[in-house]
């Protein structure tokens, strides 16, 4: 099962992880320094976690060229698996920035220390090459989250936290249950043993469990009704976090799972049901985000019709396909944490209930951020000059080359849906309105307007310059 | 150089103005003239100007940021440069500056769409121009839900237009094939024919064509006069553009086996349009539907597929860019001085306004076909050219609305200008020389471009012998 015993190698391709999972120790000890409620205390918390993840990414850049296949290829650290860490780590160190100034003061090295080993869970799936892997990445990854989204003193919280704990552990139960029925169906955890097994019908039900379980994380229409309630329960930067870091993570694993884990003659078969439940998706996610006025349940429909976007890559199972589904989750990446840093912005602690009627006439009051986000907006919705257009027009082509053409126009009528969504904030920032009414609260802390900084900058040039990695094939070893 | 200069310059100027206090509206006026000036200068300046292009994609499909000029984009780039100084000259009011902005990248977004030579920077730059037109009726339109509408319309004809190039660039392998003499593209029955169902939406949403109009009444009532010269005058001819460029090249035969639809289509917009300039009662709504008359006549020129007629629809297309630009700007001097631009409440300011009565009386003759001024030019070929093609019963119904035309355009002006003078219209200043200058230019094209429509004419005729495939031969 794992193999051999391990040597260096092994653990040299799992170094970025291990920055990762081991500066929280470092940031909780440094905190016990600290007795008093100072900025200095939140400063050293998050700049250690800054530094370590800055650290991880660049030694993970480094092994760029390189493939290990870790523990006898349960860990496969190439190109697939660097792409996905690098945008997790990235969007950490976003929502770092995001949460500098959210919450008490002594308990900014915990949240911090959780964000960190919840990233290096999603880091885990994206080199998962086995069953066990997976399930261990998907655990650490939740478990963390359980806490985070608990730790705000808004009334909602307990009940995101328990509701992301009930429904979070249902979906661990079922990809758990089609782990046990696939091992069962082929004595073997491994990747790259399942896709040489025969088919047999426990398989079948197994990869069709284990997808259920993946499904729910990622929050696929008809698994997606835990989503808006938890992030509007949960801390703004947790919010953001979970809707980048988490799909991140467990797209890896779906990808992997769909390209390398399943006999390529009956894949087809297996995944048929994903594709439909990606159009759902993609339709029931943007027709859920009309009705929404709260900006952290508009952004959580609208993020699972971006998941169906990507999964829609997919269809087929092609190598381009993957390619440009890395590419747009790039680019949802910066849209979507982009739109998140504003409305941290527009709260004083980083933290408050912001609704669409906070956005009336934005972009009179504070032009700049209205222009961030309008252009955050156009990318979500698909339109020039951003990745969102660039990536949109990839993946359709991607998808109509595969032979799915009608996912491919469904993906078009669900973008169509979303123009409402995308642009009825568009609106309210724009349209003329009685501003005496309107609360206009400026965030505390500036650092958020790096990210959005930094977000514009990759949303526009990654639309020019829509380049994909090439070396993310093969998955497995 | 020049072209990549045309499209990126008046985009970065523009937004560069947002630096402009918001009061110095001569100074935001100056500048967004200048810029439609230098364009103008810049496009006439060497119509032989190379292409620009950097690859942008190589998979699945190869596609570029080709820009360079077409014979037909030329003219386009001249009218848009000179509509767009009309429109810079007659922009007032607090919100000038802001409307400024978005006339200036809306200039660039047009100039890049008309420039492309690549099918997916056309689609780039037909979502891009949204953008602008939408700002504009948020900020300066009285009625969001008109945005609302013209938003909702057009993108999804974008969209439909995205899936559509995607499809073809998959089938082509390329998209960077627009006025290329040496692509050579085969598109199959199956895919030709959802491929063009896409661009024809796209393209009858954007014209718009009975029965994707709804939106164009509105959007052009609420625009402000400066923006709504410019959608009238140059983006309501994308769509035409793209059956020449597009559709007639690589899509003939689906064309061929769609004329009949189009027609039908294209009468009744000629018809329905006619009928409702003349019961409407909002001066600019009169102008509206006749556009929406006149752009069913150049439908039915395009669909034709006779040389005559083509050349026809490229001259008018220019034609009514001028004077429906012509015509909007006056009617935004009107109501800007009356403050309604209700028909039935105005009436007698012409023995008063005489600079703005002509102003008025030469935009509506061009607009009804008066021999020797554009409109007539553009009727005249594209009539003879369906009569020659032997499209008969849609060139007689042209022929009525033509007639139809005069009656609305008559009204309008009879309803604005003559009769006795209204008791409780204030009485306000005649035509300055600012507002003359701005439509000056305008008039004088017309004027030469009736007497002598040539350059137009004959330059087409290149364009579309040059066009890339011989369509029957496939």
């Amino acid at each position: 099962m794992l193999g051999s015993f391990p040597v260096a190698a092994d653990y040299a391709a799992l170094l970025p992880w291990f920055v990762v999972a081991i500066v929280p120790l470092l940031i909780l000890f440094v905190d016990l320094f600290f007795k008093d409620a100072s900025a200095a205390r939140r400063g050293v918390a998050v700049g250690l976690a800054i530094v370590g993840l800055v650290v991880a990414g660049a030694l993970a850049a480094g092994q760029y060229p390189h493939e290990y296949a870790a523990f006898g290829g349960a860990f496969v650290q190439g190109g697939f698996s660097i792409v996905f860490s690098e945008i997790v780590i990235v969007a950490t160190i976003a929502t770092l920035l995001l949460s500098i100034g959210v919450g008490r003061s002594d308990q900014v090295a915990g949240t911090t220390a959780l964000l960190l080993w919840s990233a290096s869970g999603a880091m885990l799936m994206a080199g998962a090459a086995n069953l066990m892997i997976v399930f261990l990445g998907l655990e650490l990854l939740s478990l963390a989250l359980y806490c985070l989204c608990a730790i705000s003193v808004r009334s909602t919280a307990r009940e995101s936290a328990l509701k992301y704990l009930i429904l979070s552990s249902m979906a661990s139960g079922f990809l758990l249950y089609g782990s046990a029925l696939l091992f069962g169906a082929t004595g073997s955890v491994a990747f790259a043993v399942l896709a040489t097994a025969p088919v047999t019908p426990v398989l079948a039900v197994g990869a069709g469990l284990f997808l259920v379980g993946l499904a729910f994380k990622l929050s696929l229409v008809p698994f997606h009704a835990w989503t808006p309630d938890v992030y509007e329960g949960a801390p703004l930067p947790v919010t953001a976090f979970m809707s980048v870091v988490t799909k991140a993570g467990t797209l890896a694993v779906l990808a992997r799972f769909a390209y390398a884990a399943l006999p390529s003659d009956h894949a087809a078969a297996i995944l048929a049901p994903l594709w439909v439940l990606a159009a759902l998706s993609m339709l029931i996610g943007n027709l859920g985000a009309l009705a929404q006025t709260d900006m952290k349940r508009l952004l959580a429909y609208s993020g699972i019709a971006q998941v169906g976007y990507i999964v829609t890559a997919f269809a087929g199972t092609t190598a381009l396909g993957l390619r440009y589904a890395i590419l747009y989750l790039a680019g949802y990446t910066a849209m979507n944490l982009g739109a998140f840093a504003v409305v941290a912005l527009m709260a004083r602690d980083g933290d408050a209930v912001v609704g669409l009627p906070r956005f009336a006439g934005l972009a009179y009051r504070r032009p700049w951020l209205a222009a961030a986000m309008t252009f955050f907006l156009i990318g979500l919705a698909g339109l020039p000059p951003t990745i969102g257009f660039t990536g949109k027009i990839l993946i359709l082509a991607a998808t109509v080359g595969a032979g799915y053409a009608w996912l491919a126009g469904i993906l078009i009528l669900g973008t169509a849906i979303s123009a409402y969504v995308y642009f009825k904030i568009v609106r309210v920032m724009f349209a003329r309105a009685d501003l005496a009414h309107v609360r206009d609260e400026r965030s505390s802390n500036p650092l958020p307007w790096i990210a959005v900084t930094v977000c514009v900058v990759v949303t526009f040039a990654l639309g020019l310059v829509p380049y994909t990695p090439s070396n993310v094939l093969p998955l497995v070893k | 150089m020049i072209v990549t200069a045309l499209v990126l310059g008046p985009i970065v100027i523009g937004l560069a103005l947002y630096a402009v206090p918001r009061e110095r509206i001569v100074l935001v006026r100056i500048i967004a003239a200048a810029v439609a000036a230098l364009t103008f200068a810049l496009a006439a300046y060497d119509p032989a100007a190379p292409d620009a292009s950097l690859r942008w994609l190589s998979r699945p499909f190869v596609a570029s940021f080709h820009l360079g000029f077409n014979p037909i984009s030329f003219w386009i780039v001249l009218l848009l440069a000179l509509v767009t100084f009309g429109a810079a000259l007659a922009l007032n009011g607090p919100r000038a500056r802001n409307i400024a902005v978005q006339l200036l990248v809306l200039q660039g977004a047009m100039n890049g769409l008309f420039l492309a030579k690549d099918l997916l920077l056309f689609a780039l730059f037909w979502d891009l121009m949204l953008l602008p037109v939408f700002l504009v009726l948020l900020d300066g339109g009285p009625h969001a839900h008109a945005a609302w509408k013209y938003l909702i319309y057009n993108l999804a004809g974008g969209l439909a237009l995205l899936l559509a190039t995607a499809a073809f660039g998959m089938v082509s392998g390329s998209t960077d094939v627009l006025y290329d003499p040496n692509a050579h593209i085969a598109i199959g029955i199956v895919w030709g024919t959802w491929i063009f169902a896409g661009f024809a939406l796209a393209f009858l949403i954007k014209t718009p064509v009975f029965p994707f109009h709804t939106w164009m009444p509105d959007t052009y009532a609420d625009l402000p006069p400066a923006a709504v010269a410019i959608v009238s005058a140059v983006q309501s001819k994308a769509g035409l553009y793209g059956f020449i460029a597009i559709a007639l090249p690589f899509l003939a035969e689906q064309m061929a086996q769609a004329r009949t639809l189009m027609f039908v289509l294209g009468t009744i917009a000629l018809v329905y349009g006619a009928l409702a300039a003349l019961a409407e009662r909002d001066a600019k709504r009169v102008v509206a539907y006749s556009s929406l008359s006149h752009l069913g006549l150049i439908l039915l020129a395009v669909f034709t597929g006779s040389q005559l007629a083509i050349q026809g629809a490229v001259v008018y297309i220019v034609a009514h860019g001028l004077f429906s630009a012509a015509l909007f700007l006056v009617l935004g001097a009107v109501e800007e001085r009356e403050e309604t631009r209700d028909l039935l409440r105005l009436g007698g300011l012409g023995s008063r306004n005489p600079k703005l009565a002509g102003a008025l009386v030469i935009g509506a003759l061009a607009a009804l076909g008066l021999p020797g001024l554009a409109g007539f030019a553009g009727e005249i070929l594209i009539l003879t050219g369906l009569f020659s093609a032997g499209v008969v019963w849609p060139a007689l119904v042209g022929l009525i609305a033509v007639i139809l035309a005069s009656a609305y355009m008559l009204r309008l002006f009879q309803g604005v200008m003559n009769g006795p003078k209204v008791p409780d219209l204030p009485e306000r200043r005649d035509m300055t020389w600012l507002e003359g200058f701005a439509i000056a230019p305008l008039v004088i094209a017309f004027l030469v471009l009736g007497v002598d429509p040539g350059p137009i004419a004959s330059l087409t005729i290149g364009a579309h012998t040059a066009a890339p495939v011989n369509v029957s031969a496939r």
